[in-house]
């Protein structure tokens, strides 16, 4: 999810500037199909296509019922896909507290199709590789660890890069390891801002400088910025962050 | 009860019986200090057939072995929980029987937890009632949990006694408003076989939490975190000097050579289902090669089977189109691993960012190949114990005999994902360890092996039999399963 983001921005940075920004908080949508589901969420009268169900590796992970979603994201073009008007890239932050009325499962229509899925509703096909390829890094580098809003589950995309990161510490030996805890504000389509709850930078930064020490690293400072970063409505899922500065 | 019923297995294996276990086990139940010698291979009577229980390093002479030995001061042994002819862990079948030939005699019967309180009249079948009707030990846990060093972990929620039917937890000697603040559930003892199976899988990092996982005291090395209903102890190490200081109420803790002794009898004991009594010998030449023991000695730990070609129990196409048996066995493994359902509302399982619903099959969490636990650290909310997917009646007037506790999370806490920040419980499971909201209810998933030989079934002992089982699973997600769905299942589950 996050990733998805991350890469959409940092590779891709382009794409951001196309479509339209749509940040809005709401009920989660879940269509069935003869493949996966698909996820969806209304906005505005509007229907919008956030992803389909793959795996824990995938980039995107998607929304729960029985929880409202924040949903951030640009309207990418091409043809509506499961209904909805795709959002791409789009960060998707489960709410915490339970919210019944989030209960919309959709049965599968003809017609509605999932794009196609790397993996299908059931097992996988032959081995499911759980490890992603380990990047070469050279020199100072700083990785980013991406959260969903007022959240410090680091998930598996989050997982693999604080292990990349003691990694590479380790491998050169490195001199000091920066850790730097961000909150952040969200700037929604219909102006108003959500603000992440306070002592979330600090929470998040003790918690990546407590595995990378369980991972072996050595020379790590913990910082972090107890105010939230401003918002903008675009990049905001960006600012929800850790960083690690690892220095040779 | 022992089964005359020759096994044949897929690769060879003395079958012979020792004449000196055959003439002291005419009950098959191991007696601490018998000086049994266990055999490489054993077979026991288990439901509709055989359970085979094999010991890879040659037979076991237990004659002062620790395993087999009362260490502590009760005259129990870890043999008396964990039995080879019960799966080595123990039957509510058996111990009723064993109430009945000890005349509640048996050190099994413990007050300390082998009743349902300490402090009940020991001498009284209804105060082990628990025991004796779903085989239920009292795992008492203090609280709050504790750290390492002793200091007190933060937690996340106020927990209080909504009812106490064993009095226990509302006892001024044991319970929580004790001089040691103590809650008391009641769980199955798990198996102490296949276990290179069960401490496999170890990552640093928990997948489901996204913290650090145990380390092992003695290597420093990352653990499985799927010993036990909550992963409370990390190693088998820990997990034995805590069995005998507990439950065998030793007042010091066992010597390292013993210690070493009961990993190294543990480590190498396999069990699983052998033969079948209409369908035979389950462990036969170019058949599923999963089954019977010889493939848990044989095949490697730490496997992912939740993909097509490579299964959790491998592949059953040749037991398609075979006899009865063999053919709704096969239908079974393909409904286990095949059947899509909307697994929902799964503490661990949905909230760890695969979505909810997700659409599945049994196989996604029970992925770890001839186990059938989650390869990850597997404590997992499937319901069984939360209110309103509890195993338990739902209404007060058919209440169970287990406790109620009501779970209050505070407003700083990440809730429940799914039942909030009030949650009525039988069992707690992992928060009692963790102190974490999030965590109530989480039960660290079993190895599904030997399941004939060793009802009942969950960690409270509510499924009394693979039926209940597979009824639970079927109302929880909704699975419209039909009545021969559900006898395949069983099947195959029967088999294992």
């Amino acid at each position: 999810m996050r990733l998805a983001f991350s890469l959409g921005f940092v590779l891709l940075g382009p794409v951001l500037i196309f479509g339209q920004q749509r940040s809005f908080v709401t009920c989660p949508i879940v269509r069935d199909t003869k493949t996966v589901p698909c996820f969806l969420a209304e906005y505005e009268g509007e229907t919008y296509f956030l992803g389909i169900q793959q795996d824990i590796t995938s980039d995107f992970h998607p929304p729960q019922l029985k929880h409202e979603v924040l949903v951030e994201g640009r309207m990418a073009e091409g043809p509506r896909v499961c209904g909805g008007i795709p959002l791409k890239p789009v960060a998707i932050s489960v709410l915490k507290e339970v919210n019944l009325a989030c209960n919309t499962l959709l049965p599968a229509e003809p017609g509605i199709e999932a794009p196609p899925a790397a993996r299908p509703a059931g097992p996988s096909h032959g081995p499911l590789t759980l490890a992603a390829p380990h990047e070469t890094f050279t020199g100072i580098h700083e990785f980013t660890v991406l959260y969903a809003f007022d959240d410090d589950y680091l998930e598996f995309g989050g997982n693999h890069v604080v292990t990349e990161a003691a990694d590479y510490a380790k491998r050169i030996g490195a001199s000091n390891v920066k850790i730097t805890g961000y909150r952040a504000t969200s700037v929604l389509s219909n102006g108003s801002r959500m603000v992440e709850k306070a002592g979330l930078a600090e929470k998040r930064a003790q918690d990546i400088a407590t595995l990378l020490r369980g991972l072996g690293v050595s020379g790590i400072s913990a910082n972090w910025k107890s105010d939230a970063e401003p918002g903008d409505g675009s990049t905001d899922a960006l600012r929800r962050r850790v960083t690690i500065l690892v220095t040779p | 009860m022992r089964r005359t019923l020759l096994v044949v297995l897929a690769l060879p294996l003395a079958v012979t019986l020792s004449a000196q276990y055959q003439s002291s086990l005419k009950d098959v139940w191991v007696e601490p200090g018998s000086g049994a010698v266990l055999p490489e291979f054993d077979a026991f009577d288990s439901v509709d057939g055989t359970l085979g229980v094999l010991n890879a390093s040659g037979e076991v002479n237990t004659e002062g072995h620790p395993f087999f030995k009362a260490l502590g001061t009760n005259g129990r042994a870890c043999v008396s929980c964990h039995q080879p002819g019960w799966g080595m862990s123990v039957s509510a079948a058996e111990l009723t029987q064993r109430w009945h030939v000890t005349s509640g005699k048996d050190p099994v019967f413990a007050a300390f937890d082998g009743s349902n309180c300490p402090s009940l009249p020991q001498d009284q079948e209804s105060s082990h009632s628990l025991l004796l009707k779903r085989g239920l030990f009292r795992i008492p846990l203090v609280w709050p949990p504790r750290n390492a060093d002793g200091s007190p972990k933060p937690v996340e929620f106020k927990i209080d006694v909504v009812r106490d039917p064993t009095g226990c937890n509302t006892s001024a000697e044991y319970g929580l408003k004790s001089a040691q603040p103590t809650i008391s559930v009641y769980r199955r003892p798990r198996p102490a076989a296949n276990l290179k199976y069960v401490t496999s899988g170890a990552q640093p990092i928990v997948l489901k939490t996204g913290r650090l996982a145990y380390l092992d005291p003695d290597t420093g090395r990352p653990v499985s975190m799927n010993l036990m209903t909550d992963a409370r102890e990390p190693s088998l190490r820990t997990q034995a000097i805590s069995a005998i200081l507990g439950h065998e109420q030793a007042n010091v803790s066992p010597a390292r050579q013993q210690l070493d002794r009961i990993i190294d009898f543990e480590s190498q004991v396999y069990m699983s289902q052998q033969a079948h009594i209409f369908g035979g010998p389950l462990a036969v030449q170019g058949g599923p090669p999963g089954l019977g023991v010889a493939a848990l000695r044989d095949h490697k730990a730490g496997v992912l089977g939740d993909n097509d070609r490579d299964p959790v129990f491998g592949l059953f196409n040749t037991w398609k189109g075979n006899d009865y048996y063999r053919s709704s066995v096969a239908r079974g493994a393909d409904i286990f691993m095949f059947r899509q359902f909307w697994i929902r509302d799964t503490a661990h399982i949905n909230s760890i960012g695969l979505g909810n619903p997700l659409k599945r099959t049994c196989a996604t969490c029970h992925n770890a190949q001839m186990t059938g636990q989650d390869l990850s650290a597997g404590w997992v909310d499937v319901g069984t114990t939360n209110f309103p997917t509890w195993t338990e009646p739902s209404t007060w007037a058919e209440s169970s005999e287990l406790p109620v506790f009501k779970i209050t999370c505070s407003k700083d806490a990440d809730p429940h994902p799914y039942l909030g920040r009030v949650i009525y419980t039988t069992d707690p499971g992992r928060a009692l360890i963790s102190g974490k909201c999030v965590d109530v209810g989480s039960i660290v998933m079993q190895q599904l092996r030997g399941l004939a030989a060793r009802a009942p079934y969950f960690a409270g002992g509510s499924a009394k039999t693979l039926r209940e089982v597979v009824d639970f699973y079927d109302r929880r997600f909704d699975m419209k399963l039909t009545d021969g769905e559900k006898e395949d299942l069983i099947n195959f589950l029967g088999a294992l």
